[in-house]
């Protein structure tokens, strides 16, 4: 069964409720330090760098900020799942307790992605307002990017999750960070239009996730709907099907020392 | 409730090549209060978690309330309450957090965990501490709020890993009385232990383990007698080489300087001693606790 199955088990739902209560308690400084880095880059490069470019009709700063939703899903989701799942698993006790009641890690894993998706539709709504203050939201589709963001949350938790049951120590989670996340988020077509790179570069871009959930936001904010975002959509959710399963056997392995 | 709450029959387990526990046979009855003794590495978690479904056995067999641990571990873990080594609390969370996240996994919730968690909580002597992050517990605090916890689905039977270990002389009181109330209402309790008199207050019957095996298996009073003696008498610096004690003394033991005579009275082998005018420097006559059985069948010596 895979956890997708899980994701409504009961038990999914109350590792959801651990987690979110723990984040409770640190919620402001968590959300202050998730929304202001990516912020000040979004200014940055947005306005500043902006000022110098523009891209056929459109600004920089309009192709930039849908992008900023699929960067937020992608950080928010990728953040926790690797550290903060790490320490869950393994300085904590979280899931060592959890195991003790009868609560199978296919379970945790369901509950892990529900919180991630959790993570990922509030850390992008947060966005999703400050581009609509600055006036850069076209349309009203733009709503349906909340559901695509807990899509994406869950998406991008699947090989953090992966990767921090898999590793040995801490520092290793910096490998996925160095030789996945961030190069994804260079070339996943947030900051610029892939058109102009190698096509063996654009090869790369097309089988990132990010690129595909970012053409939806994109499409969403601009209100600029058309039938091949089905494609990328479909694109999502079989890798989401495909990739569901990788972090369980890990955890279990992992648990059952 | 009849049949056994644990039944091992030639139970191992192997972390890659090395093998923790290498065939055990033990029976665990209902009710009863079993406890596992053993240096450190000697098994004992090792054997807790199969009990518990944390890990699955290497081979052999194992049945928890008559079910096998292998195939039947969401059942068992229905049943059963567990207090882990490490106690394993979230420290994120208070200790009320904890207690009713973990009564939700059993499928209480709303109302009737909060009741549940209030009356544990007050049976653990923690009101007043509800709210309190498990960071800001005490040692003895956050061992109750771990047995609390494993006390929230009213389990059959409590698997508790070294309960007392790093407690103060009243916080392990207060523990052992709680758990001869479990006893009392028939709850049967497994535990592991490194306190001998903590074994011979609490236990009904015990094994004591080392390197992965069973040494010995009985009641408190019948390893004493089998591997100990009424009394113990300790001499400091005497040549007992050429004493003909041989009839009085049951088993004799060199540590170093001091040599413990074994023997059915301490009173009489005294006086024999003085009689073959052998006097010591020092003496203890105490009589024989678990605690000499344990040595003896262990050794007295620090290994590895
Ligand atoms: N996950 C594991 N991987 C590899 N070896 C392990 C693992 N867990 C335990 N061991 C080894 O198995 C042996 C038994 O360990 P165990 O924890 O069962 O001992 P114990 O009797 O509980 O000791 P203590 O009194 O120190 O708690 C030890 O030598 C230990 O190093
Ligand atoms: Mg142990």
């Amino acid at each position: 069964m895979s956890p997708l199955v899980a994701l409504f088990h009961r038990n999914s739902w109350n590792v959801f409720r651990r987690d979110f209560m723990a984040w409770q308690k640190y919620a402001f400084s968590s959300v202050a330090i998730n929304i202001f880095e990516p912020m000040a880059w979004f200014l940055a490069i947005g306005f500043g760098l902006g000022a110098y470019l523009t891209l056929g009709k459109s600004s920089l700063i309009q192709f930039i900020a849908p992008g900023m939703l699929g960067l937020a899903a992608l950080n928010a989701a990728t953040f926790d799942a690797c550290w903060g799942a790490y320490e869950r698993l393994n300085f904590n006790g979280v899931y060592e307790s959890m195991v003790t009641a009868p609560v199978d890690p296919l379970e945790i894993a369901g509950g892990e992605y529900l919180w991630q998706a959790f993570r990922a539709t509030l850390y992008g709504a947060i966005f999703l307002v400050v581009i609509a203050g600055f006036g850069l939201v076209h349309s009203w589709w733009a709503l349906l990017s909340l559901p695509l963001l807990a899509l994406c949350g869950i998406l991008f938790a699947m090989p953090g999750l992966a990767v921090a049951f898999m590793v040995k120590t801490q520092e290793h989670l910096f490998y996925y960070f160095s030789f996945v996340t961030t190069p994804m988020s260079m070339i996943g077509g947030v900051f610029f239009p892939l058109d102009k790179l190698p096509h063996w570069l654009q090869a790369i871009a097309w089988c990132t996730p990010l690129y595909h959930c970012v053409n939806i936001f994109r499409a969403l904010v601009n209100g600029q709907l058309h039938p091949g975002l089905l494609g990328d959509l479909a694109w999502l959710v079989v890798v989401m099907a495909l990739l569901a399963y990788l972090p369980v056997p890990f955890l279990r392995n992992k648990l059952a020392r | 409730m009849n049949g056994l709450a644990v039944h091992a029959h030639n139970l191992c387990k192997r972390y890659g090549t090395f093998e923790a526990v290498r065939g055990i046979d033990f029976d665990i009855a209902r009710q009863e209060c079993f406890g596992f003794l053993g240096v450190n590495g000697a098994g004992k978690t090792s054997t807790m978690k199969m009990i518990y479904c944390r890990t699955t056995k290497t081979s052999g067999q194992l049945d928890v309330l008559g079910m096998d641990a292998a195939t039947h571990p969401r059942e068992i873990k229905q049943r059963i309450g567990v207090v882990t080594q490490d106690n394993a609390l979230d420290p994120e969370l208070t200790a009320a957090e904890n207690v009713m996240l973990y009564a939700a996994f059993f499928g209480i919730r709303g109302t009737a965990a909060r009741e549940r968690c209030a009356e544990l909580l007050h049976l653990m002597n923690l009101e007043g501490k509800e709210r309190s992050r498990i960071a800001e517990l005490s040692g003895g605090m956050k061992r109750r709020v771990a047995i609390a916890r494993a006390l929230v689905n009213d389990p059959e039977m409590l698997v508790l890993d070294e309960p007392t270990t790093g407690l103060d002389p009243q916080a392990r009181l207060a523990v052992w009385q709680l758990l001869l109330g479990f006893r009392e209402r028939g709850i049967t309790l497994v535990l592991t232990s490194h306190y001998m008199e903590e074994a011979a207050r609490l236990c009904d019957r015990l094994v004591i383990m080392d390197e992965g095996r069973i040494l010995a298996e009985g009641t408190p009073r019948e390893l004493i007698a089998q591997y100990a003696a009424d009394d113990v008498l300790e001499l400091h610096a005497v040549d007992l080489s050429r004493a003909p004690l041989d009839g009085s003394v049951r088993r004799r033991e060199q540590h170093g300087d001091i040599t413990y005579l074994y023997n059915d009275d301490n009173t009489a082998l005294l006086a024999r001693l003085a009689q073959l005018s052998i006097e010591s420097t020092r003496h203890v006559a105490r009589p024989a606790t678990l605690e000499d059985v344990f040595l003896n069948l262990t050794g007295r010596e620090l290994t590895d």
